[in-house]
C-alpha cells in the first residue's frame, strides 16, 4: 500500500502541494499530468530521494516520511533508464541482489537474458528500459515506481513487457505506481488514476470513471474529451438531493440537459463523442434529453471510425461514429444532422 | 564584393591574431629549450643535486596532491551535489587562494605556521617544523594548487546526474556505497585529470615556497638560485629539464581527455 497525507515537496523551482492519495496494495495505480506537472516528484517522494516539506509517505501503513531511500524496500525506473554506463547489462541487474536465480528469472522473463553480453552503451533505449525494469524487480521489491517505462520500447515489444509486468504484479502483490502520458495503457492497467496539474492533485478515480466523469473542466480537457463546455448549471433546490437527477446546463452557445454532482452555478459539460448519436432526421419520441440540430463542419476518418464536428447554434459538437454510418447517413460537409445525446452522457462538473 | 573583403580581413585577424598569441607562448619556452635542452638532459645524468632537487619536488607533489584528493573530494561532492549550506561562500574561499600572488600567499602560510604562530608553535612542539622543511613545502604547494583540484572535481561529481546514485539508493545502497559504486567509477577520469592538473601546478610552484622553505631545494627554487647564485648559462640546463618535465603530466592529460566516457 501506498499513502501520502498532504504531503509537499520541492525539486528546484517546483513545488508538490497537499497531496493525499492512497493505492490499495496489490492495485496499480497510473499518474497522468502534463509535463511539469508534478509527476515524477511525486514518485521521487515517495521513493525517499526527494525529502516531503510537508505532510507524511505511508507505504505498507508504516510511516517512511523519514527513511532514506535503501529502507523503503521499492523500485524505481525512469523513462531514461539511467542504466550504469561502467557496468555490464548482467551487473545492472545483479546490482541490487546477490541473488543470481532472481536475476536470471527475471531477465528470462523480460527478455533481458538477450541483451547480457552487449555493453549499456550499445543498448536501444527501449532495451535500456527493459534492463532498467530487470534491475529494479530483480530484488523483489512489493512497491514499484515506474516513470514512463514503456516510453522508449517498439509497439510490438510494449504489449509484451506490460502484458508481463502485469502477470509478476498479480504474481507478486505489488503495488504498483506508473506515470504514463498514454491514457490507453491508462486504462488497460489501472486500476486508479490520479490526476496532477501544477503539483496539485485534481482527481482521483478508477480511469473508467476518470474518462467518464472528469470532476473539472481542466481534467476533461487534459484527459482529451471530445466536448467541453465552460458554462453555468442551474441551480437545483436547496431541498432537492441533486445526485441521479437532471440539471440544466448553458453556456458556450449550447444548451444540454445533463447529471453529475453540481451545486449549481459555474461549471462545465463533458460529452464523450461515442456517446453522441447522429441521424438524418429528427426522431421521434425519444429518451434522449438532448436532441440538437446543426450543420456537419468536417468528417475526419481515424482507422475504422470518423470524428463529425456538427456545428449547432454558435458552437462545434463532436460526434465519432463508425464508417458504416458515414456512409449510410451520407455524412458529408455541409449536410444537416440532428445529435442525439442522453442526459446521463452529458457530465457536469 | 564588400562582404567578402570584410570576410577575408576578418580572417586575416583572427590568424593573425592567433598566430602572435602562439608566438608569445611558444617563443619562451623554444628558446630555452635550444639553449639549454641538450645540456640540461646531459646535466640530468651528472648533477647529483638537480637529481635529488627534482625527486624532492615530485615527492612532495605527489604527497600534497594524495591529501588533496582524500580531503578534497568528499569537498567536491558535497558542493557539486549543492548540500554544504553557504556553498557558494564555501567555493569562494576555496578558490580564493588561486587569485592570491604567489609570494603573498607564502607569507599567509608563515603566518599562519611558522614557529611564532600557535599552530606553527604546536606543530614544532610535536616535531614537525613547517618553516625550512618538506612539510612547508608541501603546505604551499598544497595552498595554492588544491584550489584547482577541488574546483575540477566538484565539476566533475556534478557531470555525473544524481538520478544514477538516487537508482542506487532504491536498489540499497547507503549514500557512501552509492558514492563509491556509481559516482566515484563515473567521475574517475575527471578526477583522475585534476590530480594531474593540480600535481603540475605543484611541480610549478615558487613563490610561496621560497618563502617557506628556501632549503631543501624543489627544483624551481633550485633554477632561481643557479640563476641568482652562477649567472644565466647556470640556471639554464636546470629550467630546460623542469620545462621538459612539465611535457609528462600535459601528454597524460591529453590522453585522459581523449578517453573520456562519453554520456550514456
Amino acid at each position: 500500500m501506498i499513502a501520502l497525507e498532504h504531503v509537499g515537496a520541492r525539486a528546484g523551482e517546483f513545488h508538490l502541494r497537499d497531496v493525499s492519495v492512497t493505492v490499495p496494495a496489490g492495485a496499480w495505480g497510473i499518474v497522468l499530468g502534463a509535463a511539469g506537472s508534478g509527476k515524477t516528484t511525486l514518485l521521487e517522494t515517495i521513493a525517499g530521494v526527494q525529502h516531503a516539506t510537508t505532510g507524511r509517505v505511508l507505504l505498507r501503513g508504516a510511516d517512511v516520511t523519514a527513511l532514506p531511500p535503501e529502507h523503503r524496500r521499492l523500485g524505481i525506473v525512469y523513462q531514461h533508464g539511467y542504466l550504469f554506463p561502467h557496468l555490464t547489462v548482467a551487473e545492472n541487474v545483479g546490482y541490487g541482489t546477490s541473488n543470481a536465480d532472481r536475476v536470471r528469472e527475471i531477465s528470462a522473463r523480460l527478455g533481458a537474458d538477450q541483451l547480457v553480453g552487449r555493453p549499456v552503451a550499445s543498448l536501444s533505449g527501449g532495451e535500456r528500459q527493459i534492463v532498467a525494469l530487470a534491475r529494479a524487480l530483480a530484488p523483489q521489491p512489493d512497491i514499484l515506481l515506474l516513470d514512463e517505462p514503456f516510453a522508449a520500447l517498439d509497439p510490438r515489444r510494449r504489449v509484451r513487457i506490460r502484458t508481463e509486468l502485469r502477470r509478476l504484479q498479480r504474481e507478486r502483490g505489488m503495488t504498483v505506481l506508473h506515470v504514463t502520458h498514454d491514457f490507453a495503457e491508462a486504462g488497460t492497467l489501472g486500476d486508479l488514476a490520479i490526476v496532477l496539474e501544477e503539483g496539485r492533485l485534481l482527481q482521483v478515480a478508477p480511469p473508467a470513471t476518470l474518462f467518464h466523469k472528469p470532476v473539472s473542466g481542466a481534467v476533461a480537457d487534459f484527459l482529451g474529451a471530445d466536448n467541453v463546455y465552460a458554462g453555468r448549471v442551474e441551480s437545483p433546490p436547496a431541498s432537492v438531493e441533486t445526485e441521479g437527477r437532471p440539471l440544466h446546463f448553458h453556456g458556450d452557445g449550447i444548451e444540454l440537459v445533463g447529471m453529475g454532482e453540481h451545486p449549481g452555478g459555474a461549471g462545465h459539460a463533458v460529452i464523450r463523442g461515442e456517446d453522441v448519436v447522429l441521424s438524418s432526421q429528427r426522431p421521434g419520441p425519444t429518451s434522449a434529453r438532448n436532441v440538437l440540430e446543426g450543420t456537419i463542419r468536417e468528417v475526419v476518418v481515424h482507422g475504422a471510425q470518423a470524428r463529425v464536428t456538427v456545428q449547432v447554434g454558435s458552437t462545434m459538437l463532436v460526434a465519432v461514429v463508425t464508417l458504416a454510418a458515414v456512409d449510410e447517413l451520407g455524412l458529408a460537409d455541409g449536410g444537416v444532422v440532428v445529435a442525439s445525446i442522453k442526459a446521463a452522457a452529458v457530465h457536469l462538473c | 564584393m564588400r562582404p567578402r573583403l570584410s570576410h577575408r580581413v576578418a580572417t586575416a585577424g583572427v590568424a593573425g591574431g592567433a598566430t602572435l598569441l602562439l608566438a608569445l607562448l611558444v617563443l619562451p619556452v623554444g628558446a630555452l629549450l635550444l639553449r639549454g635542452g641538450v645540456d640540461g638532459l646531459l646535466q640530468l645524468v651528472a648533477d647529483v643535486e638537480l637529481q635529488q632537487s627534482l625527486a624532492l619536488t615530485a615527492l612532495v607533489a605527489t604527497m600534497a596532491t594524495l591529501v588533496t584528493v582524500l580531503l578534497g573530494t568528499p569537498l567536491a561532492y558535497l558542493l557539486a551535489r549543492e548540500r554544504l549550506p553557504m556553498g557558494a561562500l564555501v567555493s569562494a574561499l576555496v578558490e580564493l587562494p588561486l587569485l592570491i600572488p604567489h609570494p603573498v600567499a607564502g607569507i599567509a602560510l608563515l603566518l599562519a605556521f611558522g614557529r611564532a604562530s600557535p599552530a606553527g608553535g604546536a606543530l614544532a612542539a610535536a616535531g614537525l617544523a613547517i618553516v625550512g622543511s618538506p612539510l612547508g613545502i608541501g603546505l604551499a604547494m598544497l595552498f595554492v594548487a588544491a584550489p584547482l583540484y577541488v574546483s575540477a572535481a566538484r565539476e566533475s561529481i556534478a557531470r555525473v546526474d544524481r538520478r544514477y546514485e538516487d537508482v542506487a539508493r532504491t536498489l540499497g545502497d547507503s549514500p557512501w556505497r552509492a558514492v563509491r559504486r556509481v559516482t566515484l567509477p563515473l567521475a574517475g577520469r575527471g578526477l583522475l585529470a585534476a590530480a594531474v592538473v593540480m600535481w603540475a601546478r605543484a611541480v610549478s610552484e615558487f613563490g610561496a615556497i621560497v618563502i617557506l622553505t628556501y632549503n631543501p631545494k624543489v627544483a624551481s627554487v633550485l633554477s632561481y638560485d643557479r640563476f641568482t647564485a652562477f649567472g644565466l648559462d647556470a640556471a639554464l640546463p636546470v629550467a630546460a629539464v623542469l620545462v621538459l618535465l612539465a611535457l609528462v603530466p600535459l601528454l597524460l592529460l591529453r590522453a585522459l581527455r581523449g578517453n573520456r566516457l562519453r554520456p550514456q
